[in-house]
């Protein structure tokens, strides 16, 4: 078969997203004043820890054909216990391990409610996020509580070399999440699953296992990016996780218009997360006044969304 | 093969006594039968005859209620998915479960994939993998295409290739030439051949006598879920298969029957549909039925869906009764009496999980049922789709039965009668009997001559030349887009309407020269 030369017309069509978050840098290093700098490029870069390694967390799911909303609730419980148990003089390690027990306990959960019992996984999810948030509620009583421990905080918050800790990890886990998915056996089940999950039975993979794993990997994710998110703050602020619910559920997304791939990947997301943050540094260094700053961020999402004609004609949608 | 030679070794698969029921439906009812060694056994019957179930329970995606399934004289009881397979045993189902998004490769690979000794998919091994059994069945496509970039006999192909990949024994063929057109249906025989000769066996499950007559050694007809009978092809005519299928005698499969041709109803000038398709002329009169031919990727569909206003075109004009008209749109088409019945009717021409009297008066609601702007008189409405039910003898148990459980002949006749209610004028029947019965073939075709009888001009697009052969009046042949030939169906025979859907250039001269 006679391969087609590739024009300009089909890069960004098929990397619309790519395109429009490099048309973005260009034009805030001319008009944004200190935008291209080292300093502020580094701040985009650890603002987008949290939200890219959640992200990571619902990639998965959503390449496996379900979506899972609990990190709304899982991020901000994790933030209060980590801040409360530190606070009640426990250790990191301990505290840590507490941490990844919630992220495995939810997942678990979902995994059960969603794969065994057969919910809806919006459904679900979004049920586990509310009993996530009560949790939180009852254990720090709505107050925020500040971590002290200079050393903990430098878990995240020290720089290894030039690169910010946190940045470290988010690179760190793009890695391990891209290499799962595309070099191994298990990827390419998983990718196939979302695709057509009898296809999968039918070769005799334990399609409804692998799922349910997808789920606890998701589960544990989701609880790494709220440890990250409040070492990164210093202390665990109220409904961390509802603040950055729709933000993840958008990187995602537009992760989907990044790449020609019209389905969601980690390339993609970690450049939408990237991108939600450039715009957000990009207007607030124009002066924009910040209750209009999301209006300009989701006009610029509307553009780069529109000129990429993903693949079957449309962004993948959320199947309710 | 060191096995002592004996009349049971030489039964590959063999069930005894297997019951199945649904909620509702007996699926299969006490059914035995016995597969030999290096044979191609059909299986033929009507939709819902239990073909499938019994397939699915072959390969362990059901289990029997009662009953006992042996391959190669292992009992499967207890064996899962992997077990059978690892006992020779693969199939090929009507829905390819192919990953649309994983290349060629990766779907042939796809549970079997080579892998480094780090664990990581050793991509040049896979590659080889693929590129070695889809050998055996084409060598046109490459391994490194996506598959939702090939085409659907492609697929087809692909899925098989990917069947061989646990160097099956026992092979299982679910209608395998559907999908496939003229080309790849060669291919396919001809790998078929080939693996006939390795000694593969083959459980070849079709509606299409020709090839069943083509390929098969012994079949197996069911009716309702239990076997009439089994017999070797030699010494079962066609019409007795048929009988046996069916339980009563169809004397022609296809009514022939011709009705008066009355004045020009539509003429199409000038056509070039965006899609695909180039200077499209051609004219349709009252009471003719016109048929379109040409393999997959002809242009047919997109000609029809651009006469109908469903696809844009980039120019062309239509004129109906004589009179020039605007079609832009669906609804334009409609209000000048034109009615499509499309290929995918599940997709296209039905809403599934709605009844089947909302599907059926969903074209005429406005304009028949309709008080003011959407008060919808429900007696009335009831009362027509009653009429419309007993007229095209639609087998349903109300009119409220949702139509995605309705079976695919049934189906269709739901979409027929929703046009037929819009009194429409001009009908165009775009692949109306894929993947339909016998029993349901033969009532479609009736009602389509009963169309035409009352006046109504009919554009019958069909992939299979026997039907259209004796349905249509006249025929034109679409090759890449154009149309290459216009025939009087009276004046030629099946040889060269074949070699013309497969974009010969001159019958007569060719044969002349062979």
């Amino acid at each position: 078969m006679q391969k087609q030369p590739i024009t300009p017309k089909d890069i960004i069509n098929n990397y619309g997203a790519t395109f429009a978050f490099i048309v973005a840098i260009v034009f805030f290093s001319f008009v944004s004043r200190g935008f291209f700098s080292g300093q502020n490029l580094q701040n985009i870069l650890v603002q987008s820890t949290s939200l890219g390694i959640c992200a990571f967390g619902l990639t998965f799911v959503l390449i496996a054909g379900e979506i899972d909303l609990s990190y709304g609730g899982v991020i901000g419980l994790v933030g209060a216990v980590l801040a409360g148990m530190l606070k009640e003089g426990h250790s990191i390690g301990m505290v840590t391990l507490v941490c990844l027990a919630i992220g495995l306990g939810t997942g678990l959960l979902n995994a059960i409610l969603i794969v065994v019992l057969n919910l809806p996984s919006f459904l679900a999810s979004v049920a586990v996020m509310f009993i996530c948030m009560g949790a939180e509620r009852i254990y720090n009583q709505g107050i925020t509580t500040w971590i002290r421990d200079p050393e903990v905080v430098s878990i995240v918050q020290s720089q290894v070399g030039p690169v910010p800790a946190g940045v470290l990890y988010l690179f760190i886990l793009f890695v391990i999440c891209w290499f799962l998915l595309t070099q191994t056996r298990v990827g390419q089940y998983i990718q196939a699953l979302g695709e057509n999950i009898n296809a999968v039975t039918e070769v005799g993979v334990r399609a409804k296992l692998l799922k349910f794993m997808v789920f606890v990997v998701a589960g544990l994710i989701f609880a790494f990016a709220g440890y990250i998110e409040t070492l990164r703050i210093g202390g665990a602020v109220m409904y961390a996780g509802k603040q950055i619910l729709l933000f993840v559920l958008a990187a995602c997304f537009l992760g989907t218009a990044t790449f020609k791939a019209g389905k969601a990947n980690f390339p993609g997301t970690l450049i939408g997360a990237f991108f939600l943050y450039t715009l957000l540094s990009g207007f607030t260094g124009l002066g924009m006044k910040f209750y209009l700053v999301p209006v300009a961020q989701g006009l610029v999402l509307i553009i780069s969304v529109a000129i990429s004609s993903v693949r079957r004609g449309k962004i993948e949608q959320v199947q309710f | 093969m060191n096995r002592p030679m004996g009349d049971q070794d030489n039964i590959v698969i063999k069930a005894e006594g297997i019951s199945k029921s649904f909620p509702g439906v007996q699926a299969l009812k006490e059914f035995d039968f016995e597969v030999e060694r290096g044979e191609v056994h059909a299986l033929c019957g009507e939709n819902g005859a239990g073909k499938s179930t019994l397939m699915k329970i072959i390969v362990r995606d059901y289990i029997e209620d009662e009953g006992n399934i042996f391959i190669d004289g292992h009992n499967v009881k207890d064996l899962g998915i992997r077990g059978v397979q690892e006992l020779g045993l693969s199939i090929i189902h009507q829905d390819l479960n192919l990953i649309p998004m994983l290349t060629v490769a990766q779907n042939i690979c796809l549970g079997r994939e080579p892998v480094t000794r780090f664990g990581t998919i050793h991509w040049k091994a896979m590659r080889l993998k693929a590129v070695e059994f889809l050998a055996e069945v084409t060598s046109e496509i490459d391994v490194e295409d996506r598959v939702e970039d090939l085409s659907i006999p492609e697929q087809e192909l692909v899925a098989i290739a990917r069947s061989l990949v646990t160097s099956p024994r026992i092979l299982i063929l679910d209608e395998p030439t559907a999908r496939l057109d003229h080309k790849t249906s060669d291919e396919f025989f001809s790998f078929l051949e080939r693996a006939k000769q390795k000694g593969l066996t083959v459980v070849y499950i079709s509606h299409r006598l020709e090839e069943i007559y083509r390929v098969c050694d012994r079949v197996t007809v069911l009716r309702d879920g239990s076997k009439i009978i089994t017999a070797r092809i030699d010494d079962l005519p066609q019409t007795e298969l048929v009988k046996y299928m069916l339980g009563r005698e169809i004397t022609q499969q296809v009514p022939k029957e011709r009705v008066p041709i009355g004045k020009a109803k539509l003429s199409v000038r000038d056509l070039f549909p965006k899609e695909k398709g180039e200077n499209i002329h051609f004219d349709l009169k009252s009471g003719e039925i016109l048929g379109i031919v040409g393999s997959i990727g002809a242009g047919k569909s997109e000609v029809a869906r651009a006469i109908f206003g469903a696809d844009p075109k980039q120019r062309g004009a239509i004129s109906i009764a004589g009179k020039e008209v605007k079609i832009n749109t669906p609804q334009d088409a409609i209000s000048q009496g034109l009615a499509l019945i499309p290929e995918e009717r599940r997709d296209q021409g039905l809403v599934g999980n709605e009844s089947l009297r909302k599907n059926m008066t969903m074209a005429a609601l406005k304009k028949k049922f309709c008080v003011g702007p959407s008060w919808i008189k429900q007696n009335q409405e009831i009362r027509a789709v009653k009429e419309y039910i007993r007229a095209l003898a639609i087998a349903t148990p109300s009119t409220e039965q949702e139509v995605q459980f309705l079976s695919g002949g049934t189906q269709q006749k739901v979409v027929v009668g929703k046009w037929l209610m819009s009194d429409s004028s001009i009908y165009i029947f775009d692949e109306p009997t894929k993947g339909i019965d016998v029993g349901g073939k033969y009532d479609i075709y009736k009602l389509i001559v009963d169309l035409a009888r009352q006046g109504a001009g009919i554009i019958f697009i069909s992939n299979e030349l026997t039907e259209v052969l004796s349905l249509c009046d006249r025929i034109l042949v679409m090759f890449n887009g154009q149309i290459i030939k216009e025939l009087e169906t009276e004046a030629i025979n099946r040889e060269e309407l074949l070699f013309y859907v497969m974009g010969g250039r001159d019958y007569a001269e060719t044969a002349n020269n062979a």
